[in-house]
């Protein structure tokens, strides 16, 4: 259920935020910004500045990675939203076909094989989470992904644990695929920090 | 030369869980830390908080209108509802987190 006061903006100058970026951007503002913007303080600030550093922030991972293991933790989650909003930023750098590719089955696309691994480990840290045991961190390793590189993963797969939650509970708007892909070019100009 | 400096995930996993589940809200932080014990598989809490927090971590995407909707009416306000599923949420995910981080913690320090 959408909450009305996240729809309209929590404030004046909220609402006039909401109102201007929808106005220059020629789109209705995608509720994951509405979210970030609403009771900010609370919530937007200290995920935003997280989600900020693991999804733009120094890594061994590219950015185009990073956010395939958000659209990846958003189907394992069943997060139409993120799955759309994530793979069309990763089909920015990569062709739409290549992420459909690791969308359907990713141990047989065209990815490096430490992305595969640390993709293995983000499915079982998602659907099974008390199942993981250190012969899956093991396997990643041997597979060549740094301990850097697995807990940048890791912190990749938390936070997109908690987003497609809230975006699945708040029934987050379908944006049409034009409008996921200029939201896309937002999310990599602008980054997530709200 | 700069040199980037590597994102502190400990302590942004830290700050962002003291400030949903310890902070100023419109709900008690005992609710919002309960709710979230929940989402993590927990003991079950009051009702109506129970069922939004319980169905949030198991499958969000069947969380329905009631039962959000039964958690406005208890608290009667959009923001204390939106805290307790954002602590929800938090709580799933800080689950994953904690489990993943003591696996990698297990193997990197046996190989130290």
């Amino acid at each position: 259920m959408r909450l009305p006061e996240i729809e309209r903006g929590d404030g004046f100058v909220n609402r006039l935020l909401i109102s201007f970026i929808s106005m220059v951007s020629g789109m209705r503002l995608p509720d994951a910004a509405r979210v970030a913007f609403y009771h900010k303080d609370f919530f937007g600030a200290p995920l935003g500045a997280w989600t900020q550093a693991a999804m733009r922030g120094p890594s061994p991972w590219s950015v185009t990675e990073r956010e395939l293991m958000a659209c990846m933790i958003a189907k394992w989650n069943a997060c139409a939203f993120c799955v759309g909003a994530h793979g069309a930023v990763a089909a920015k750098e990569m062709q739409r076909p290549a992420v459909d590719a690791v969308i359907s089955d990713f141990r047989t696309a065209p990815i490096s094989e430490p992305l595969k691994s640390a993709l293995a480990f983000l499915e079982v840290m998602t659907l099974h989470p008390t199942d993981l045991k250190a012969e899956h961190a093991r396997a990643a390793l041997s597979a060549g992904v740094s301990r850097e590189a697995l807990t940048d993963a890791i912190a990749v797969g938390t936070l997109f644990s908690i987003v497609t939650r809230y975006a699945d509970a708040l029934d987050f708007a379908m944006p049409t695929p034009g409008e996921f892909e200029r939201a896309a070019n937002m999310l990599l100009k602008r980054g997530y920090a709200s | 030369m700069k040199t980037a400096i590597r994102p502190d995930h400990r302590a942004l996993a830290e700050a962002l869980r003291r400030r949903v589940l310890e902070g100023p809200g419109e709900t008690r932080p005992g609710l919002r830390q309960a709710s979230a014990a929940r989402a993590a598989g927990g003991p079950a809490t009051a009702a109506p908080y129970d069922d939004l927090a319980r169905q949030t971590g198991e499958a969000a995407h069947r969380v329905t209108d009631a039962q959000v909707s039964g958690v406005l009416t208890a608290t009667g306000s959009e923001k204390a509802t939106f805290e307790i599923i954002a602590a929800a949420a938090l709580g799933a995910g800080l689950l994953r987190w904690e489990q993943a981080m003591k696996v990698l913690d297990e193997v990197t320090d046996a190989s130290a």
